[in-house]
């Protein structure tokens, strides 16, 4: 019971954080209110003031609030898909794009962008949008499964080949999605920066309310996990022998990841590292007791996204820098620490 | 635990701090930014529709532009730049209170038109030809959208130009190269260069294909330029002349033999504006001298 208490209190230390930083971001950007707060104008918005101006109403409510949404819901998405392949691969190191679950996902979602785009106008804004989603779902599910296939035996996970197999994949779709690229036409498919650096400028609240959706479900299964991976970490017999059923737990966090991970992609392309950095983060303060640090990186990686996205957008004024470039830059070195720490152990 | 409160009110603090040095900036902002009383404040995201406005006497009225809007160069001081299309965001351009944005169908990227859409300001988007009826169509129409109604004159002026351009005898073959760093593209059909040299009284040495594609050593020997062509920045950037001439594939082309290199504003050659006729026949005057 202390320990529920506990977490309670650090889950709810961290959302304050993140409102925070939500605040900031909000009163963050180039357009000017005419002295007023962006804060104070989001308030007219939510109070339906007649009074307001649409531009102003635009900007705070389909621009700043949009985009810190998406930021939120994605990086919380990011983050707690790495968590859950690490305890499921029982290593630090697996995330969505590190094993090729993104790459997948972007190839299946530019595959999709390219035909649909030929019956897309008939289409409605929701059904375009899942469209591309489900095929991003697929997408990282066919990676999910063929790495899973190709490195683990018996249970164990050869982190080697965890590893390779994420470079083949992320090689072969690389070389895909570029070649779409090259010969479409068709403007529907977002540049090459996009699916590899990601970006939330095309936040809208109809992909909000999509990624929100998907996050319901997902946290729905995937967060009281967390005491069946504190017992895989003992190995999957002696889960086994705990009453856990495994081969139940192994299905739904490939599901689920692999959906989290799709939709993510389909939005906002490929934020790199997320599932890295929060995780490594929160192992320092509770080591691997994913009771802790599943439901905390649901919380912290929204914090990562949110600070990483309103950097982006405010530090080159008035074009931004793609986001991945800054979660690269924080995940780089988190991953070449966790190399060095297990060195031993990978060779 | 105690640290963990410590260092999240540490964060509070500091965060609350940034806020509002962060308003401060934006109030003083606000005052910098006075424009003149004007029937319009338009962003034009084209380089040609921005001369159109230009040329039309609304130059005033422009608040914001992309990055190829070169012309008239006093709009670098008077209207914010928003920086390349691809990259550009709703909010800058919101930021600087636009009544009417104005783009071309050729280079806007459908999510951001999506978003100008839906943010209730009016935009216009024109459909670009790079023929000489297109140009005109493209000034009659923006002049339409910004109501100026004495657009005429700048018709008359692209055909009083026009008549300049001097028949070439022989039909010099035209290489574009479009330099940008270590990226070297070449104009097929359907470009604005293609358009250009045809209006000059050239022909593009591309026949094969549409669009920009990458240069490669053994297409520029095939294509078999009499002349190469260049944006002025471009040239500069690829190292002059001396740095053209050592481009894969140029030494073994006519236009490699003989050393013929031309280059023009990027501006004037791409924007299909109202500048029209002046660049075909600047266009005309180079290839005369470089065919002799």
């Amino acid at each position: 019971m202390k320990t529920q208490s506990k977490l309670y209190g650090y889950i709810t230390i961290s959302a304050i954080l993140l409102v925070i930083i939500a605040v900031w971001s909000l009163n963050t950007g180039v357009y000017d209110f005419g002295g007023k707060s962006a804060f104070d104008v989001l308030g007219k918005v939510i109070q339906g003031d007649k009074g307001l101006s649409l531009s102003d109403k635009y900007v705070v409510w389909d621009v700043r609030a949009a985009r810190i949404i998406m930021a939120i819901l994605i990086g919380s998405m990011l983050a707690v898909s790495g968590t859950g392949l690490q305890g499921l691969f029982k290593n630090p190191l697996a995330t969505g794009d590190l094993i090729g679950l993104t790459s997948g996902a972007t190839l299946l979602a530019a595959i999709a962008i390219v035909l649909g785009g030929h019956f897309k106008q008939y289409l409605p804004e929701a059904v375009q949008f899942s469209l591309v989603g489900i095929s991003a779902f697929i997408g990282s599910l066919l990676s999910m499964m063929l790495v899973y296939r190709i490195s683990t035996s018996g249970g164990k996970t050869n982190v080697v080949m965890m590893l390779l197999s994420g470079v083949a994949i992320t090689a072969i779709g690389f070389s895909i999605t570029g070649f779409l690229i090259y010969i479409s036409k068709d403007d529907q498919l977002r540049d090459l920066t996009f699916w590899n650096l990601g970006s939330l400028a095309a936040a809208t609240w109809t992909k909000n309310i999509i990624l929100a959706i998907v996050l319901i479900i997902s946290y729905f299964i995937l967060l009281p996990k967390g005491k069946a991976l504190n017992a895989m970490m003992l190995g999957e017999k002696d889960a086994q022998h705990l009453g856990i059923n495994v081969e139940r737990l192994k299905k739904q966090i490939i599901i689920i990841t692999a959906l989290m991970v799709g939709s993510c992609v389909a939005f906002s392309g490929t934020i790199g590292f997320v599932g890295l950095i929060v995780p490594y983060i929160l192992r320092f303060l509770f080591k691997s007791n994913y009771v802790f640090i599943l439901p905390l990186s649901a919380v912290f990686g929204s914090i990562l996204l949110l600070l990483a996205d309103t950097f982006s957008r405010s530090i080159v004024e008035p074009s931004e820098l793609p986001i991945g470039i800054l979660t690269a830059l924080m995940g780089g070195p988190i991953f070449i620490a966790i190399l060095v720490k297990f060195k031993k152990s990978l060779s | 635990m105690k640290k963990f409160i410590l260092a999240a009110s540490v964060l509070v603090a500091v965060y609350s701090c940034k806020k509002e040095t962060g308003t401060k900036q934006g109030n003083a902002a606000e005052t910098t930014s006075e424009t003149p009383k004007s029937t319009h404040k338009i962003v034009t995201l084209n380089g040609g529709i921005t001369e159109i406005v230009a040329a039309l006497g609304h130059e005033k009225e422009i608040v914001g532009t992309d990055v190829t809007s070169t012309y008239p160069e006093s709009l670098k001081a008077t209207a914010k730049d928003l920086g390349h299309m691809r990259s550009m965001t709703i909010e800058p351009i919101m930021a600087v209170k636009p009544s009417l944005i104005l783009a071309s169908d050729k280079d806007i990227n459908p999510e951001l038109m999506g978003k100008i859409k839906s943010s209730g300001i009016q935009a216009e988007v024109f459909r670009q030809e790079f023929t000489v009826d297109g140009t005109k169509k493209l000034i009659a129409d923006v002049a339409k959208a910004i109501g100026s109604a004495d657009y005429q004159k700048l018709n008359d002026k692209i055909d009083a130009d026009l008549k300049q351009v001097q028949p070439i005898a022989k039909k010099p073959k035209v290489l574009f190269i479009y330099a940008r760093g270590n990226m070297l593209m070449v104009s097929g059909k359907n470009t604005p260069m293609d358009a250009l040299i045809g209006l000059a009284g050239g022909q593009n040495a591309v026949v094969d294909f549409e669009d920009f594609k990458p240069l490669t050593p053994e297409a520029v020997v095939k294509a078999n330029p009499d002349v190469l062509f260049f944006f002025s920045s471009g040239l500069e950037g690829a190292g002059g002349n001396e740095g053209a001439l050592k481009m894969p594939g140029v030494a073994q082309t006519n236009a490699g033999k003989n050393k013929k290199i031309i280059a023009m504003d990027g501006g004037l050659v791409s924007s299909f504006g109202p500048r029209l006729g002046e660049a075909a026949v600047g266009l005309n005057k180079l290839l005369i001298e470089n065919t002799k």
